[in-house]
């Protein structure tokens, strides 16, 4: 009955979620509908009314008010309202009043609640649990990838018949083999175990710079027990492996079985910015200007990850990997400027490149310590230059000066173990809210070069005494409750508790940061060591200081902000701007302004959470 | 024209009871027209637009009938109706050009007097809710004549004549472009729906409809039929 021609089908068949509906079930939702118009200022509900029907606003826009009268959010073309009340017992506990014009579409209780009944994706999609939703909505962005890395399997990429050669074939015959087979690597293996691997670097700088014997084993010279991957892991684990480890051959094993080998260039044939490229590159680059060059790789490689459709947790590891690679390689550059370092030390990164969350070029936050034999006037001169050129390197490369100097080229920050042992005392012993300013700094500690055991010493200390610190944990859960996440997105529009609209979000700010401080009080309070977010939630779940289910959903929310983070920036760098931190809500779909809803109240309410769990409230 | 001068619908449709012979029509008689001094609220309406090969009643033909109801206040899409009409003469080319039915799409078309009794069951009892009354009255009354003999008694609400007063009364000009379904929608934000569709105009028609009474600032229940009619 001409009802497939109609425009309202065209509208709602592309409306989520109806618009996973197939074509018959849509004609009979079609048929259904009412169509409604209320003029602005009029109610549509009011609290205690009977609902009858779920409405899809059109045109126009709805407030909606809780019983108490307080603003619940804003609501606008294409958002589904009235549904909760559907699903519980028909009785409205909010208000729904037209803030403009509106032309709402209205399908029946009974007919909705029967496609709900027969559609388990819009169940979900309308499910009152927001972390459900939230999870529905992380699925389908996976699946909705095309890229080729997070879509291919290892065993895609592999080479299947390897060369294989036993511990005691000598170093010569190794070389034969590999030269015959053109290949430029090989797996050691006794008995089909894998004892090791060499590449074509082994004969480089082992055998001829050391000048080695070459009818010695070719199990002298092999790496042992090297990292390995599962033929069903993703080609993109199998990149973010390599980068991470600086590493371009990972043999194939399979229930202890070699399944082949993968080398980085048979990923690099499927993207053209690879960040196990760039973090290679790196390591061999001979000059600061190589340096730079490299770094200016990065935007066109996140870009390449965002597009790839890989976890934000994912991509946060690729991106700080390449500032990790850059550091090290300006450490080992300074060391050959100004010769080996008098004292033993260890170069510490601090902040989002610690946490392995580092999304675009940020500022550089770094800190040295010293070993304790450290003498000032003998040392002093040394380290104040090697932390000089790492620092200026850094700046130069794109990783512009810290402005709040947290820094190793400030003496301050370029001390020895036990004077960074004092500060942390004073900072978990006697908080005070100034200090409190570096606590979201200084409890993200990571060792990127020297010796690890310094930072070791310091971390076991903080472990020790924070979780048992009530006064410590209360300044630091107040801290993190600084910056809240919005109500709401509404059209052009940031909604603010109590009703007041801003033009864009600070993602930062106001998106990823209440997490991560949100994680770091969790992390203390367990003693837990681990620095990236994801992992510090899934510790503290762990060791039962956060509820399971609380976790899921924090975790999830933070990947889904982070996410939508990273694709606004990816659209930046693609139209040549600098990525930024602030998202106008007009460039999100209607569908990413519902989930980021769903995300911010998960915030909140685990902001609150955290609030009467460690007294935060209880601070004058 | 006086309003006392106009023949009232509801003494025609008493007159014509006694007279008519025809079952449909008589049927579409024995309701009662809606009382002038009804609230909108409990008023049913037929929101109905025709497409037609030309703009003559007289010499033209009605091609499509599409219409929907509205019901306390919402239109109901559940008793949507679209008729395509065989008529026994070629479809001007130049209407093809708006409405899009063709010849051979006319051909699958039912003649007027099959489809006219289910309209009729339909409309009795209801206001007729159309957007140029010149076109979907004046074709109704010339297909009733031809079928039944008379013309049909019958209330009408014309959205441009109220948007018409509306802008008659509003300090700017306008003209007639300014009447037009598409524009008046545009001018209330309405969603672009596709024009020149019987049953898609006549969606259109009623929220237009209630766009227009929305700016009396009173809900359905306080403005009386009278007022639009």
């Amino acid at each position: 009955m001409e009802i497939e021609h109609l425009e309202i089908r065209d509208y709602l068949a592309q409306c989520p979620p109806m618009d996973t509906l197939d074509p018959e079930t849509l004609d009979k939702l079609i048929q259904s509908i009412e169509i409604s118009y209320a003029r602005r200022g009029t109610p549509i509900i009011d609290v205690g009314d009977r609902c009858r029907f779920a409405y899809l606003i059109r045109t126009g826009a709805v407030e909606i008010l809780n019983a108490d009268g307080e603003l619940h959010g804003h609501y606008s073309e294409g958002e589904w309202i009235g549904v909760r009340c559907l699903l519980r017992d028909r009785i409205a506990q909010r208000s729904l009043k037209a803030m403009e014009d509106c032309l709402l579409y209205l399908v029946p209780a009974d007919v909705f609640l029967q496609l709900l009944n027969d559609h388990v994706g819009l169940l979900r999609f309308f499910s009152p649990h927001k972390p459900d939703r939230l999870r529905e909505a992380m699925d389908q962005m996976r699946n909705q990838s095309n890229a080729t890395l997070i879509s291919t399997q290892v065993e895609d990429y592999v080479k299947t018949d390897p060369l294989i050669l036993a511990p005691d074939t000598s170093i010569q015959q190794a070389a034969v083999q590999m030269h015959a087979q053109n290949t430029t690597a090989l797996l050691v293996a006794q008995q089909q175990r894998l004892t090791g691997i060499v590449t074509e670097r082994e004969f480089c700088t082992k055998v001829v710079a050391q000048g080695m014997d070459v009818s010695q084993p070719v199990a002298s010279i092999m790496t042992p027990n090297p990292f390995t991957i599962d033929p069903h892991k993703s080609g993109a684990e199998a990149m973010l492996l390599m980068a991470r480890k600086n590493i371009r051959h990972v043999p194939v094993v399979e229930n202890g079985q070699i399944k082949g080998l993968i080398t980085a260039t048979d990923l690099l044939k499927h993207q053209s910015h690879n960040a196990v490229f760039i973090v290679h590159s790196v390591h061999k680059a001979k000059s600061l200007e190589k340096l730079q060059t490299l770094s200016k790789e990065l935007p066109a490689t996140l870009v390449e990850l965002v597009n790839s459709s890989l976890t934000a947790y994912d991509i946060g590891h690729a991106i700080s990997a390449i500032g990790e690679a850059i550091t090290v390689r300006l450490l080992k550059m300074a060391e050959e400027i100004y010769g080996p370092p008098p004292v033993p030390y260890a170069w510490i990164l601090a902040g989002s490149l610690s946490r392995n969350e580092q999304t675009a070029h940020s500022d550089q936050d770094n800190a040295l310590i010293l070993a304790d034999s450290y003498h000032a006037p003998d040392h002093g001169d040394y380290f104040e230059r090697l932390a000089q050129f790492v620092s200026d390197g850094l700046n130069a490369c794109g990783y512009d000066y810290c402005p709040g100097n947290v820094m190793a080229s400030n003496p301050q920050w370029r001390q020895p173990l036990a004077q960074w042992q004092r500060y942390f005392d004073a900072w978990i012993n006697t908080p005070e809210p100034k200090a409190l300013m570096y606590t979201s700094i200084f409890f993200d500690l990571r060792c990127a070069y020297g010796d690890a055991t310094l930072l070791g010493t310091l971390q076991r200390q903080i472990s020790k005494t924070a979780p048992d610190n009530s006064i410590f944990l209360a300044y630091m859960a107040a801290n993190a409750l600084q910056f809240h996440p919005p109500l709401g997105l509404f059209r052009k529009f940031v909604l603010e508790k109590g009703g007041a609209e801003e033009k864009a979000l600070n993602f930062k700010k106001r998106g990823v940061t209440p997490v991560i401080d949100l994680a770091r009080v969790y992390a203390l309070a367990c003693g837990s060591r681990a620095l990236s977010t994801q992992d510090r939630l899934e510790d503290a779940a762990d060791k039962g200081v956060l509820h399971p289910d609380s976790m899921a959903d924090l975790r999830d929310a933070f990947e889904f902000i982070s996410t939508v983070r990273l694709q606004h920036q990816a659209r930046q760098i693609e139209n040549n701007q600098t990525p930024d931190n602030f998202v106008s809500p007009e460039q999100l779909s209607s569908l990413e302004r519902r989930h980021l809803k769903d995300a911010f109240e998960v915030v909140r309410t685990l902001q609150e959470a955290m609030k009467s769990r460690f007294h935060a409230g209880n601070l004058g | 024209m006086l309003q006392w001068l106009r023949k009232d619908p509801e003494k025609q449709r008493q007159k014509l009871l006694s007279v008519v012979h025809d079952p449909s029509l008589l049927r579409y008689l024995e309701v009662p027209l809606p009382d002038p001094a009804q609230n909108l609220l409990q008023t049913e309406f037929v929101a109905l637009d025709f497409e037609t090969t030309g703009l003559d009643a007289t010499q033209e033909a009605i091609l499509s009938i599409g219409y929907t109801v509205i019901r306390e206040g919402r239109i109901v899409l559940r008793e949507n109706g679209y008729h395509l009409i065989r008529v026994n003469k070629p479809i001007p080319e130049k209407s093809v050009v708006i409405h899009h039915i063709t010849d051979d799409r006319m051909a699958e078309g039912a003649p007027l007097h099959e489809v006219m009794p289910g309209l009729l069951a339909k409309i009795a009892g209801r206001v007729l809710l159309v957007h140029y009354q010149a076109i979907e009255k004046k074709f109704l009354n010339a297909a009733c004549k031809e079928l039944y003999g008379y013309e049909l008694p019958a209330r009408y609400v014309d959205t441009l004549e109220i948007a018409r007063r509306r802008l008659a009364r509003a300090p700017m000009r306008y003209g007639p472009h300014h009447l037009r379904l598409f524009n008046l929608r545009d001018y209330y934000k309405l969603p672009r729906y596709n024009a020149h569709n019987a049953l898609e105009d006549a969606i259109a028609t009623a929220e237009l409809f209630f766009a227009e009474i929305a700016q009396k600032r009173r809900p359905l229940e306080r403005i009386r039929l009278k007022e639009v009619l």
